[in-house]
């Protein structure tokens, strides 16, 4: 997460490079998958999808089986990073807070010309609920997926009723990962939403689009004192100078600041800014 | 007693020797309670040299019987049958119940008769056909609604409640096996004419009866005790004991990677399969790779990637970590 104001250019980064690596891996692998998957019900044949140019492939089983494989490494590898990776770091903006539900609402009233919609964090409270939903699907659709696996490789006469469990949840969750794929590009297309569009391929969005919608946000990412060009040369609340009014008035060092760990972009900033007097 | 029967060749006999030989449990094809009962890997061994296609009879008795254990299996066919969208294939063999020259989907063996001409001599060998019951059946691992399972004693079974005759089994299959009657089956009750098709049928190695501790019904039935069923091992055993007493072949042991069906014959199988044309219902039986194959390595690495992005995220969020340390440091060198 790298999140920052670049006001020369009037762009807020809203995703880092690995966000959005990521982020493309499992949209572009789950489509390949969703895709090859509706191949292997079977339809291909059936609907005619093998007439179509390109696509004669579509109604070879074992063709279609090698590549929902080759689209599952990326889709679960990519996944499994996700979780450690993000995990790690610490970084859980997406997850879910107390009142999002209620708040979810209210947005949603918002859109249909009901009420107005609240001040919001980086995330919308929807889109962590929705985030946590898709997470859910895709760890039931890679769980099923590699018990499935097995079976075809080394165990063929594996217990029914696993083999069973392992195809119905695998089964039902793909219609679930299709709903939810389809309500996220639906999200996405709602007008308020779309300078979000911008984000997920570029990494930035528009700083006044950020800062009138997303405010909680912005100010995580704004130091408490004004704009760079009419700061003034005071010592900041916390900043070397202070410290040194606190040692002379009680001779002691005082408390180190709270690190905020995440927010890299206001340390960078608050790192200039404190400017001691010669 | 015959050098067969000394030799173990009898059906009753192979099964009595196989009892007192492998009492200890190293598998025994019994006839009676507990027959199938356990992970006991079944196979089965069709004998050529012993096969007369049953002369005389109205069809050969493998078949008769196998005609008869299912006779009802098959519910009554919704009239109309639905008619599928686009595509509108319909296989209805109700009206065809009778017929036993091919596979049906109610008709689950056949016998084809080769003729052959081998060093200027005519001979005619009869074959009985059905499913080979697969080790790693590709109709059963990828039916994408497991309506299809192979089972620890090696029988591969069609659920006919739970298939929606979209004929991917058969497809899959090298022999084509699996036969489809429409206006049969669950996709009745979901979307008939969009999803779903009818009833993939064939031959289940009668493992209810191989439950209840029976025999299946056309090995039961021969006369010629030409099929035998037993521990897997015992029967390849017997198969290359077999083999090599008449010089002759073995067909089933490699080919889609392996079955539980083993022919022994004295003719070979390039000869038999030159007398077989592939055409519905009436598989050949040429040489038979296994096209699951193909996707065994990806699917490998299918399993190893929990690992790959286990490795990858735990590799990049320490070196996140670490940068940030350094821009931390950084920031406090700075100041000094």
């Amino acid at each position: 997460m790298s999140d920052k104001i670049i006001n020369e250019k009037g762009l807020v980064v809203r995703h880092d490079l690995v966000e959005l690596v990521e982020h493309w891996a499992i949209a572009l692998s789950g489509l390949l998958l969703l895709v090859t998957g509706i191949f292997e019900l079977p339809m291909a044949n059936r609907y005619y999808i093998t007439s179509l140019p390109g696509l004669s492939w579509s109604g070879d089983f074992i063709k279609s089986l090698y590549i929902h494989y080759a689209a599952s490494v990326v889709f679960i590898a990519a996944a499994v990073f996700h979780l450690l990776y993000h995990g790690i770091l610490g970084e859980g903006g997406m997850i879910p807070r107390r009142g999002d539900l209620k708040v979810s609402l209210e947005v949603m009233k918002s859109f249909f010309g009901k009420g107005k919609e609240p001040p919001f964090h980086k995330y919308l409270p929807e889109q962590r609920l929705a985030y946590v939903g898709m997470a859910f699907i895709i760890a039931m659709l890679i769980l099923s997926g590699l018990v499935k696996t097995y079976k075809n490789l080394y165990a063929p006469d594996m217990s029914l009723t696993l083999v069973l469990w392992a195809t119905w949840v695998h089964n039902v969750f793909f219609m679930l990962f299709i709903l939810a794929f389809a309500a996220h590009i639906g999200a996405i297309l709602l007008k308020p939403n779309r300078p979000m569009i911008r984000g997920i391929f570029m990494g930035t969005v528009r700083l006044d689009y950020a800062r009138h919608r997303h405010p909680l946000w912005i100010k995580e990412m704004e130091p408490e004192s004004p704009p760079r060009d009419e700061v003034k040369p005071e010592p900041v609340p916390g900043g070397e100078a202070a410290k040194d009014e606190i040692k002379e008035e009680t001779g002691e060092d005082p408390p180190p600041p709270p690190v905020v760990v995440s927010e890299e972009a206001p340390q960078e900033e608050l790192k200039e800014e404190p400017k001691k007097e010669p | 007693m015959s050098a067969d029967k000394k030799a173990g060749l009898n059906r009753r006999a192979f099964l009595k020797v196989s009892t007192g030989v492998a009492a200890a449990g190293a598998g025994i094809a019994l006839p009676g309670k507990g027959f199938a009962a356990g992970p006991k890997r079944l196979a089965t061994l069709i004998d050529l040299s012993r096969c007369d296609g049953c002369p005389g009879k109205d069809m050969p008795a493998c078949v008769g019987a196998c005609k008869t254990i299912n006779r009802d299996k098959i519910p009554k066919i919704h009239e109309p049958i639905p008619e599928p969208w686009p595509r509108k294939t319909i296989e209805d063999w109700s009206k065809k119940r009778e017929v036993f020259n091919r596979l049906t989907p109610y008709n689950f063996i056949y016998v084809h008769q080769a003729e052959i001409e081998e060093g200027g001599q005519k001979r005619t060998v009869f074959v009985p056909r059905r499913c080979m019951h697969c080790d790693n059946p590709a109709c059963a691992t990828i039916c994408p609604f497991s309506a299809n399972h192979k089972y620890e004693n090696g029988a591969v079974v069609i659920d006919q409640d739970l298939c929606f005759g979209g004929a991917k089994c058969k497809a899959v299959c090298p022999w084509e096996i699996p036969q489809r009657q429409s206006g049969v089956g669950i996709y009745l009750h979901i979307l008939p004419s969009l999803a779903g098709n009818g009833v993939m049928y064939k031959c289940d190695l009668c493992n209810d009866r191989l439950e209840a501790g029976k025999l299946p019904g056309c090995i039961e039935a021969c006369p010629q005790q030409a099929m035998l069923i037993g521990d897997r091992k015992e029967i390849y055993a017997q198969a290359e004991e077999r083999a090599k007493a008449m010089k002759g072949f073995i067909y089933g042991k490699k080919e889609n990677g392996g079955t539980a069906t083993l022919y022994v014959s004295p003719v070979s199988f390039a000869a038999l399969n030159g007398t077989m044309k592939k055409q519905p219902g009436r598989p050949d039986m040429g040489p038979a790779a296994r096209r699951m194959a193909e996707t065994d390595k990806m699917g490998k690495v299918v399993l190893q990637a929990p690992l790959y992005g286990i490795a990858a995220g735990v590799a990049g969020a320490f070196m996140a970590l670490s940068r940030r340390k350094d821009r931390l440091k950084g920031g406090e060198g700075s100041h000094e």
